[in-house]
């Protein structure tokens, strides 16, 4: 399988604090991908880093060939990468439909001129843009809020509606941070067959930060693991429930081994 | 009877107008504009003038300070400089109308590109003081170059003309003005329902959300204060027009504030809105002129300004405390509950 995304040695450091330690791996073509690890274990970091949000200390992280270690933010969207935020980072005012059809920003060409105009050119670009959107509203079942403010929706919704807004991008890569974090299992099924649909049918490569280790280990095909800014595994879910040092960073150390510590 | 609003296809979606009613309505709304002015006085009629030119402006800031949510008082400042080339083009130049109210939208659309550099690092009340330095530095450019502005004795401009068309009454150049609003409603309701439009909204909203999204939020941010600066620029030329006189007391710091209380009113980033702020405030200064004149023009020992003041501030306090989208936000939630009265949804 081809490689989608490789990170390489990744730095981050915020002043005194090294909140990401020298981490890569590979996200290969059209697999779901988690990462995974303890609060504050440098995950929505490496999220910020890879989406660009965040300028990377040193390191380099490549999307299909391309070297986007010092790419703008904006210009990462059409290269194919997609995201959602862990806190929610919808369009609170403006209606589903409009949070989606941000998403479709760098496919349309309106120019300042032409938006003011709105001459035969602009409405064809809405018109066109919009089938689509309505498309990934039927895909993600939310056309009974089409119309509605996203603020006035539930937070399961909401995040049905930033996933739409991601998808709306046409990404290659979807990176998704704690989908299902503060729902609950009926919802968390609800996109865990939405995922599984990304992968499938839509064949997009997703990539996710997860703390519910059932969804993980169920979905996903290869998982790393972060502690402390640093990458202390990598491997298929099988592999990652026997590695020792996710156990001990998810359980501790055993008992025996603490008091030989103290010894 | 209506019974709800059906649409079949996706340009139904885009029209500005999607049901009939609304046709009609805006009908009616055009054909009352145009026979106006034969009904209303001549006072009347300038006083209207004034309301739809400030409407102008004030569409202009609602797309930068409501819809991108980058709060400007630069709004005087930017009058001035329209108001200044229109009149320093027209009357030391000679140059015709048509030309000098685009020229003006220009001139203040430069302008409103060297203020908005700043903005991109600058947010909220740091902004706010900005745009507030811009103001008090317009004024004193036009004070101190004086081979250009003639400094404070100002400037008379000639009587507005069209075409050779001389639009010398209130009445005639109502007609001109009120072409121009709508000019200015259609370019802003087409600008809010395209991409540009949207891309304000998620800049106002969630700008990181915006970038990921594919937004680049300087550039966008800088297009929305070039905008935005170029209708309040043409707006500047209408009222040097108007006034048939420029001078830098026309475009005080208050203008500012004024122009920020009508789109609180009327209800942030909506186009409707600022017309509807426009005419409350405006409209509430005349009533309170006509009241404090019908009782001799004092009010004990408070001066006509100090009430205005007065009322303007606490007008803006119990919009914000009670009804922070405005007027429209009260329009929104009655229509909503009686559109399908009496059922629930």
């Amino acid at each position: 399988m081809t490689v989608l995304l490789q990170v390489d040695n990744l730095v981050k450091k915020f002043g005194g604090v090294t909140a990401v330690n020298g981490v890569g791996f590979p996200v290969l073509k059209g697999e779901i991908f988690s990462l995974i690890g303890p609060n504050g274990a440098g995950k929505t970091t490496m999220f910020n880093l890879i989406s660009r949000v965040l300028p990377v200390t040193s390191g380099t992280i490549t999307l299909d060939g391309n070297d986007i270690t010092r790419t703008a933010p904006h210009r990462i969207a059409p290269l194919g990468m997609g995201r959602t935020f862990q806190n929610l980072a919808v369009f609170k005012h403006a209606s589903v439909v409009d949070n989606l059809l941000v998403g479709r920003h760098s496919h349309m060409k309106t120019s300042v001129l032409g938006g003011l105009l709105f001459g035969p050119t602009t409405r064809a670009a809405e018109r066109a843009h919009r089938k689509r959107v309505e498309e990934i509203i039927d895909f993600l079942e939310i056309q009974h809020v089409r119309d509605v403010p996203v603020g006035a929706l539930a937070y399961g919704l909401q995040k049905r509606v930033e996933l739409g807004r991601a998808l709306a991008t046409e990404p290659k890569l979807l990176l998704l941070d704690e989908m299902v974090s503060g729902m609950n299992a009926e919802e968390t099924e609800d996109i865990a067959r939405f995922i599984l649909d990304l992968k499938e049918e839509l064949e997009i490569t997703v990539m996710m930060i997860e703390h519910d280790m059932g969804i993980v280990t169920d979905i996903s095909d290869h998982i790393a693991v972060m502690n402390f800014g640093e990458r202390i595994a990598y491997g298929t879910p099988d592999e990652i429930r026997a590695d020792p040092h996710v156990i001990e960073a998810y359980l501790g150390h055993k008992l025996q081994e603490d008091t030989e510590a103290v010894h | 009877m209506r019974t709800g609003v059906f649409e079949e296809s996706y340009s139904e979606l885009i029209s500005l107008y999607r049901n009939p009613t609304q046709t009609y309505w805006t009908v009616a709304l055009v054909l009352a504009a145009l026979v106006a002015p034969l009904l209303l006085t001549n006072h009347l009629t300038s006083l209207v003038n004034g309301m739809m030119i400030a409407a102008v402006g004030v569409i202009g800031l609602n797309l930068l300070t409501g819809t991108t949510g980058l709060i400007s008082f630069g709004q005087a400042g930017f009058l001035a400089v329209g108001g200044y080339t229109a009149a320093v083009l027209s009357a030391d130049y000679g140059m015709p109308l048509w030309l000098c109210l685009p020229a003006s939208g220009l001139m203040a659309a430069a302008f409103g590109l060297i203020v908005g550099i700043p903005s991109l690092r600058l947010k909220g009340l740091y902004l706010a003081i900005t745009t507030m330095a811009f103001t008090i530095i317009i004024t004193h450019i036009i004070l101190s170059a004086e081979s250009i502005t003639h400094g404070s004795s100002g400037i008379s401009t000639p009587k507005p003309a069209i075409f050779g068309v001389e639009l010398a009454t209130d009445k005639s150049f109502y007609y001109l003005i009120l072409a121009i609003l709508t000019l200015a409603i259609l370019g802003s309701a087409n600008i809010k329902r395209s991409r540009i439009g949207r891309a304000f909204l998620a800049i106002r909203e969630q700008d990181i959300a915006a970038r990921v999204m594919g937004v680049p939020v300087a550039r966008y941010k800088l297009y929305a204060f070039v905008v935005s600066s170029f209708y309040v620029g043409v707006a500047g030329a209408l009222m040097a027009y108007h006034i048939r006189f420029v001078n830098v007391d026309s475009f005080s710091l208050v203008i500012s504030i004024e122009a920020v209380s009508m789109i609180i009113v009327g209800g942030l980033g909506s186009t409707a809105g600022a017309v509807i702020g426009v005419v409350f405030v405006l409209g509430l200064a005349e009533v309170l002129n006509y009241v404090i004149g019908s009782m001799g023009g004092t009010l004990g020992s408070v001066s006509v300004l100090e009430l205005k003041g007065f009322i303007y501030g606490l007008t803006i306090v119990l919009f914000l405390r009670f009804e922070p989208e405005g007027l429209m936000g009260i329009y929104r939630e009655y229509k909503n509950r009686w559109v399908n009265w009496p059922f629930r949804y």
